[in-house]
């Protein structure tokens, strides 16, 4: 005799009996919530373009670096990891500017702020879930790119173990100055998200800031035509020994300011040879101060949107 | 019964604005309606709950702790908020999955959730559609699913059925009732709207001003404000007369004639009245959104 193997139940509304995680599980699902966006994961084809641009664009130099250099077998001196960075900070901040809002604004524009609000997270563990997961992805980037740079200088060489021990300080001054690319390219266009719940306002925002500091740094520091070149060729510039400092306006040379010192490399760029001049606390103590600021004052706007 | 919420000397002033001034009541298990026309504070004693607001002084607690204080609380609170709170890009399964386990659920435990939950309130069918596409309607339901997605032991419900057209408004009460009775989550919810609160709530707590200015079972409410409604055509004066020849005092509200009833008994006495007065009758009515009373007799 066959018994009946299987019956239809509606058990009707059922209790949760299960683990509660609480805190860190939110902040877990915040973060996770966060990456996805920033890559578009879980969207729909349109919301990958971007990331994937971006992607590419960071990964390109590094690849073609890397190529050029096996196939000239090391005879060309070509950028290194110290001019990657420099080579693709631009790209990434102007990437990070359009993408970073997309973690903040619209939360706050449809009132899922409210939501989170009330979940047993606080707001600081909010925001800086957010922060984590942008910084994750773009921390992720330049270090693939460095890796893939460094693969292929390592491979080119005549003799690879010889050049890793010839070159081994690279990997700590690697991952020292893109951790510092990383964190200012985070941080500068989610304190500019906090003041605004429309994703077009502040990537325009911040593209507009590289764009003037960069114009004023340049008018500031360039060439004076009246007075010609200085003696030995040397350029005088248009305020003298204050260019140094003007030099350091440009917003978007902040963290490749650093990037230089950390490589101890020449600085290509007029503006870049500028700063260079100055202390190297003046540059790092820059950087720290304008992070730092933007970092706290993205943390006290959101304190109040709580309160 | 156990104590869910209380309210304890609970004070809230904005600057010079007095929200909520020393109130005191308690939430016990069912569906308590917080009603009050707008600007009583309903949605102040709301956030107070959540802990979204500090009180200026007094506590406002949920199952012994404060939630301003206390974060693992939350993780037992549910909340609808009045205004718009859904993102426009996620489906309704994603979104319900992500809030879970904002709430302290695990992931695998949070899909699970998150389907039984939009079965509950009949988006079954949707939840794999991007909200930002709903109605009015469904988006009302995705924002009670939420509320309920870790399912917390109560839920604060602010104007549940604010921008409903009636037979959404009907759905939405329906809904409410089901959690609140079948689903045994114990629901706090906020309106202007009598209608809501007689058909969905077992308790009523109204605020005025910042005061509760009453509080009890809804079936009290409707039992002491009973009220025949009485129009006539001719010889209005006369039958005032007669009711009060009787013992029963008939007002004037307009062109009709209210009288509060205290017994079945004056059923008769208003029929012998008419009979009297020979009173031509228009139409006599039981008035059923009693609860308007409690407005009148504040405002007064």
């Amino acid at each position: 005799m066959t018994q009946p193997t299987g019956e239809l139940f509606d058990l009707g509304y059922q209790h949760y009996d299960g683990p509660r995680e609480g805190r860190m599980r939110a902040r877990k699902a915040v973060f996770i919530d966060g990456f996805r966006t920033t890559l578009g994961l879980g969207r729909g084809a349109g919301a990958k373009v971007l990331p994937m641009l971006l992607f590419g664009s960071a990964m390109a130099p590094a690849i073609i670096l890397a190529l050029i250099n096996s196939l000239s077998e090391g005879q060309i001196d070509l950028p290194g990891h110290a001019e990657y960075y420099q080579i693709v900070s631009v790209v990434l901040l102007i990437f990070a500017a359009i993408i970073a809002p997309e973690l903040l604004c619209p939360d706050r524009r449809n009132g899922v702020i409210s939501l989170y609000l009330v979940r047993p997270l606080s707001i600081t563990d909010y925001v800086a879930a957010r922060w984590l997961a942008f910084f994750a992805v773009t921390i992720l980037l330049v270090y693939s790119g460095q890796i893939v740079l460094l693969a292929g200088l390592v491979l080119a060489a005549a003799d690879p173990l010889e050049y890793l021990k010839d070159n081994w300080l690279d990997i700590p001054r690697i991952l020292a100055a893109g951790f510092l690319l990383a964190a200012f390219i985070t941080t500068l266009p989610l304190a500019v998200s906090a003041f605004t719940d429309r994703r077009a306002f502040a990537a325009a925002f911040v593209i507009g800031i590289f764009i003037i500091s960069a114009a004023a740094a340049g008018a500031l520091t360039e060439c004076d035509n009246n007075h010609g070149r200085g003696p030995g060729g040397q350029c005088e510039n248009v305020t003298g020994d204050a260019a140094k400092w003007f030099g350091m306006m440009d917003v978007s040379r902040v963290p490749t300011n650093v990037n230089q010192i950390i490589f101890d490399a020449e600085s290509a760029g007029v503006r870049s040879r500028l700063t260079s001049e100055l202390p190297r606390i003046v540059p790092i103590g820059w950087y720290i101060i304008l992070t730092g600021g933007l970092a706290t004052t993205l943390w006290l706007r959101y304190r109040r949107i709580s309160a | 019964m156990a104590t869910l919420l209380e309210a304890k000397a609970l004070t809230k002033h904005y600057g010079q604005t007095i929200a909520l001034e020393s109130v005191n009541f308690q939430v016990q298990e069912g569906i308590t309606g917080l009603l009050g026309p707008n600007g009583a504070g309903k949605s102040t004693a709301i956030k107070l709950f959540l802990g979204l607001l500090k009180p200026t002084s007094g506590s406002a607690e949920v199952l012994g702790e404060r939630p301003y204080e206390s974060l693992g609380i939350r993780a037992r609170l549910g909340y609808m908020p009045e205004h718009d709170c859904l993102p426009t890009a996620s489906t309704a399964s994603e979104f319900l999955t992500h809030m879970a386990q904002v709430s302290g659920i695990p992931p695998a435990q949070a899909r699970t959730r998150s389907a039984d939950i939009l079965r509950h309130v009949g988006l079954e069918e949707e939840r794999y559609r991007p909200i930002g596409q709903y109605s009015t309607g469904m988006k009302q339901r995705v924002k009670l699913a939420q509320s309920l997605a870790h399912d917390p032991t109560v839920v604060l419900l602010d104007e549940p059925t604010a921008g409903l057209d009636p037979g959404g408004r009907e759905e939405m009460l329906r809904l409410i009732r089901r959690t609140g009775r079948e689903f045994g989550i114990s629901i706090v919810l906020s309106s202007h709207l009598m209608g809501d609160v007689e058909s969905t709530c077992d308790r009523i707590i109204v605020l005025e001003g910042g005061h509760v200015t009453e509080e009890g079972a809804v079936a009290q409410f409707t039992r002491e404000t009973e009220t025949v409604l009485i129009d006539v055509d001719s010889n209005r004066d006369e039958l005032i007369a007669a009711l009060a020849k009787r013992g029963v005092t008939a007002l004037i509200d307009g062109v009709s004639l209210t009288v509060v009833l205290d017994s079945e008994d004056q059923y008769d006495a208003i029929r012998d009245s008419l009979v009297e007065t020979n009173a031509r009758l228009r139409r006599m009515a039981l008035r059923r959104h009693q609860l308007t009373d409690i407005f009148r007799v504040g405002q007064e």
